[in-house]
């Protein structure tokens, strides 16, 4: 594998996982706005933005946490007959499907792009009375997906050098 | 094309492209954007993608990550061992007790969390090793530990029902209550079979060396205390939102806190087990959004085309099935589904084509919900695709072998059926409850 | 089902921001009257609230073509005009249904929508029609405004927004939630509709209390198409998708108008409350300073706030039956 794809590889994968590790500690931040949202109806005027809030910081957690869990292998698949094919099998197939894999994330990034652009042209604000504007949260989305764009083809060119008979460490 | 040729056509694919072992997600929404394009060219290019919008606004979603989380907390708590060593004093006695003891222990779990995880956790770590040293018979134990854990989808509260709750339109409040009773049967036929199955052949489960067991009542009833926590956890959660003190998003957060404070009071609560925590539940929270996300994408072309109508036209007027009959062709169908179907995928792609035809024959959503729970239980844990299976063999301990995972499965598979023809029959198993109690959440 | 013959016919997606049970009334009836009538040249596919696309996208969705047309208020599909604030439930712009087709036929609304569509790419705003009044349905009763005060309410976001000066808190779930957001203790009431749609969805089954008091007396909502497939049609059936856009609008102002009559009288499920005429004027007067902040925001917007005032001015002095009460 030429040394630039290599670089790529470590690249995409050292940013995700710096990117993904701090991610993974927006749970704190969902749990204080719900238990803020909680105690603020009890104690005095129930708070405007905290599930809009709370569902948007979700957003964020799964959309940028989703690179990281792919790097660390927890998206299930189903093995009834991948579990039995020898590895170089296995690899061709991983191949092949990471495309599949690619289309859909391109896919998904072009319809995040598009509907981003719309929010930042139309000052587009949610449909609710707390009207927060639209066009962070999908910037956000947009910085996910691409980054989950990039994992996917890291992913892939792991798998083209399994399918060599090299292994990336 | 017809319609239902492309409908079909779908479906099919779909199984293609998850038999090539891609990641689940990807499978799901690859054949969902290809679809939509084909169908619908351009205009189709952003379905994907608001899909992602959908499921923002999907609020009771918000609950999986954090029962995810309160899951994992509660397994490293030590909540689980003080209470294990309880039903290990009270039920030793009898042959196959631990595993009875086992069971109990999963009962107790599943009210406090919403999914299997933390039953499957807890049963791997702390209830197998003890089983198998004692000389329990490995696949028989292998088997208590998945059912058990799968109780934690019908006992509530349960991610499950919530989730069903949402494609149903049904109140979660009743649909947890609806599922306390059957749970509690399907646990009394659990431990039946264990009592039966261990009084015929008593090397699958020895009774406990009464010089373990033998400790003054105080003693004894002392140990009980490890239910205190359990309780107030309970309470917290569950009982405040039936109260309607916590609206559900709001019970989720509470629990995640509650089960911290556990860890914390018992001294638990490391850097090690925090880390851990965090980047499990980062894990299995990213993997079922992405597939909800994909699983949405795909859902929406499928309605596009009219797959509900279809489904509709076919079982009703084509066929000219009488209710009882489709609501029995569904359950088929869920379970062969269920058996190499991802199950939440299969909850945002099949149920919805479903669950408005049960309401139009007449059935009532809320009892439905938990037939639909008790079939996800046995997907759960049948091979070659299920949650569980996949937990418990990265859990297991060495000497259990993939052999003896999926022939453990069977025997309880066989009492979940009986439990979900019992309910289906009997309809008051579980209506009887949420018709008695009035619940504000 | 329908086959996509070589000689296919025009194929719509509609999709309306209703939910099933309440489109059956609502759009349905006309829907079908239309395919009927259109003998297989053209078929519109009707979908429900948030089915193939989030209410949030939907505008989008239109303008890129992937739902055909609209039928919805400006509000809640956040249309990116600034008349839009007027869609829904403008709060005491209208007393009557009928005053909503009077405003847009005879009193320049239309020209202005057309105005303000016109400079959104892609979308074509068609037609303008009323529905039922905006009141409260709650779970606890509502006997004076400090009842309000702390309720978690679904609503439209301009009501919702003007609504928040009286304490409420407007949340904003997706439609088909509702019901069960009302169980699940996420809100404690509703201010979205009159009783018979209460009736209708349900949700006079989870609360028990209809206020009779309302915020506005009909809303106003619209049917939009994509541009470019509106275009495309060939001219009489654009003037049949016209006949089909009148007859929802006719059917709904004699369903509504009955309904909220009939079931307050013969209603089992809800008891009635109401807030004392003295006090509930402090809304209205609230309301009308409220009207001068959305005049504020633009020109347009000052244009139409005139018009709802010449046309409320008009109305006091023509009397009985337009206005009863103070002149
Ligand atoms: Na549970
Ligand atoms: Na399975």
């Amino acid at each position: 594998m030429p040394a630039v794809l290599l670089a790529y590889i470590r690249w995409v994968e050292r940013v995700n996982r710096v990117i993904g590790r701090a991610a993974m500690y927006l749970i704190f931040a969902m749990m204080g706005i719900l238990l803020w949202s909680s105690v603020s109806k009890g104690f005095f005027q129930p708070s405007l933005w905290t599930l809009e809030m709370a569902q948007f910081v979700m957003v964020g957690y799964y959309i940028l946490g989703g690179p990281y869990s792919m790097q660390l292998g927890d998206h299930v698949r189903m093995d009834l007959l991948y579990g039995r094919w020898s590895p170089r099998a296995k690899a061709w197939a991983d191949g092949i499907t990471c495309l599949c894999l690619i289309v859909y994330l391109a896919l998904l990034f072009y319809g995040a792009v598009s509907s981003t652009s719309y929010a930042l042209q139309y000052g587009e604000r949610s449909y609710s009375s707390w009207r927060p504007y639209m066009a962070p949260i999908k910037l956000v989305m947009c910085v996910g997906i691409f980054l989950m764009l990039l994992q996917a083809t890291a992913v892939f060119l792991r798998d083209i050098a399994r399918i060599r008979g090299e292994e990336i460490a | 094309m017809s319609y239902e040729m492309i409908a079909l056509t779908m479906f099919a694919s779909l199984m293609v492209m998850l038999l090539t072992g891609q990641r689940v997600f990807g499978a799901i929404g690859f054949v969902a954007v290809v679809a939509s394009l084909l169908l619908w060219g351009d205009g189709g290019s952003e379905l994907a993608f608001s899909a992602a919008m959908k499921l923002m606004k999907w609020y009771p979603l918000l609950t999986l990550p954090l029962f995810i989380f309160m899951g994992y907390m509660l397994s490293e708590s030590g909540i689980a061992s003080d209470l294990y060593r309880a039903f290990h004093v009270w039920f030793g006695g009898l042959r196959g007790g631990l595993a009875i003891g086992t069971i109990g222990l999963m009962v107790v779990v599943s009210a406090m969390n919403g999914l299997s995880v933390a039953g499957m956790a807890i049963g791997a770590t702390i209830a197998l090793p003890e089983l198998l040293r004692r000389g329990y018979d490995k696949v028989m134990v292998t088997g208590v530990v998945q059912a058990g854990s799968s109780l934690g989808i019908l006992v509530p509260p349960s991610v499950v029902l919530v989730l069903y709750g949402m494609i149903a339109r049904q109140p979660v409040g009743q649909l947890w209550l609806a599922g306390a009773v059957p749970g509690l049967l399907m646990a009394g036929l659990f431990v039946a079979y264990i009592a039966v199955r261990c009084w015929l052949q008593p090397s699958l489960g020895p009774v406990l060396p009464a010089a373990e067991r033998r400790m003054p009542l105080s003693e004894k009833l002392g140990l009980l205390r490890a239910g205190i926590l359990p309780l107030a956890i309970f309470f917290l959660m569950t009982g405040l939102f039936l109260m309607g003190v916590t609206s559900l998003v709001e019970s989720s957060a509470v629990g995640a806190l509650s089960a911290t404070g556990a860890a914390l009071i018992r001294g638990r609560l490391t850097r090690k087990v925090m880390e851990d925590t965090l980047r499990q539940t980062l894990g299995i929270s990213c993997m079922f959004m992405w597939i909800i996300l994909a699983a949405l994408c795909f859902g929406q072309v499928f309605d596009g085309v009219g797959a509900v109508r279809s489904i509709e036209t076919l079982f009703v007027d084509e066929w000219g099935l009488s209710p009882w009959e489709v609501l029995i062709l569904m359950q088929v169908t869920y379970i062969i589904m269920g058996t190499f179907l991802d199950d939440t995928a299969m909850l945002v792609i099949v149920a919805p084509l479903f669950i408005p035809l049960v309401g139009a024959l007449g059935f009532d959503l809320v009892w439905y919900g938990v037939l639909y729970t008790i079939t996800c239980q046995i997907a759960y844990m049948t091979p070659p695709f299920g949650y569980n299976l996949f937990l418990m063999r990265a859990m297991a301990p060495p000497e259990i072998s993939l052999g003896d995972i999926y022939r453990s499965i069977l025997p309880f598979a066989l009492i979940m059926l009986l439990a979900l023809a019992l309910v289906m029959l009997f309809p008051q198993i579980a209506l009887w409850l949420p018709q008695h109690v009035q619940t504000r959440g | 089902a329908p086959y996509v013959k070589a000689q296919s016919p025009i194929k719509w997606r509609l999709q309306t921001y209703a939910g099933p049970a309440l489109a059956e009334h609502v759009i349905k009836p006309s829907i079908d009257s239309f395919n009927k009538v259109a003998q297989g040249q053209m078929e519109i596919e009707l979908y429900y609230a948030d089915q193939l696309v989030p209410t949030g996208e939907l505008f989008r969705a239109m303008q890129r073509g992937t739902i055909d047309a609209v039928q919805s208020d400006d509000d809640s599909i956040a249309a990116p005009v600034d008349v839009s604030v007027f869609g829904g439930y403008f709060p005491f712009a209208t007393r009557y249904s009928l005053d909503v087709p009077v405003l847009f036929n005879q009193w320049g609304l239309r020209e202005i929508w057309e105005e303000a569509y016109g400079e959104i790419d892609g979308v074509t705003w068609l037609s303008a029609g009323a529905w039922d009044p905006c009141h409260f349905n709650t779970k606890e009763p509502i006997r004076s405004l400090k009842d309000l005060e702390g309720k978690r309410v679904f609503t439209f976001p301009t009501a919702g927004r003007f609504l928040s000066r009286f304490g409420v808190v407007p949340v904003t779930l997706p439609w088909e939630d509702v019901q069960v957001a009302i169980q699940t203790g996420e809100l404690d009431g509703i201010a979205w509709s009159g009783i018979t749609e209460d009736y209708t969805v349900g949700w006079a089954d989870v609360t028990p209390y209809f206020l009779t008091n309302n915020i506005s007396g009909a809303w106003c909502g619209s049917y939009f198409a994509n541009t470019e497939r509106w275009e495309e049609l060939p001219d009489h059936l654009k003037e049949l998708f016209r006949l089909c856009m009148d007859s929802s609008h006719y059917y709904r102002q004699h369903w509504y108008w009955g309904g909220e009559a009939k079931l307050r009288v013969e209603g089992t499920k809800m008891e009635l409350t109401s807030i004392p005429d003295e006090e509930w004027d402090t809304v209205e007067t609230a309301a009308h300073e409220f009207w001068d902040e959305i005049a504020g925001e633009s020109e347009r917007n000052a244009r139409v706030v005139q018009i709802l005032k010449d046309y409320n001015a008009a109305m006091v002095k023509a009397g009985r039956p337009y206005r009863y009460g103070k002149a």
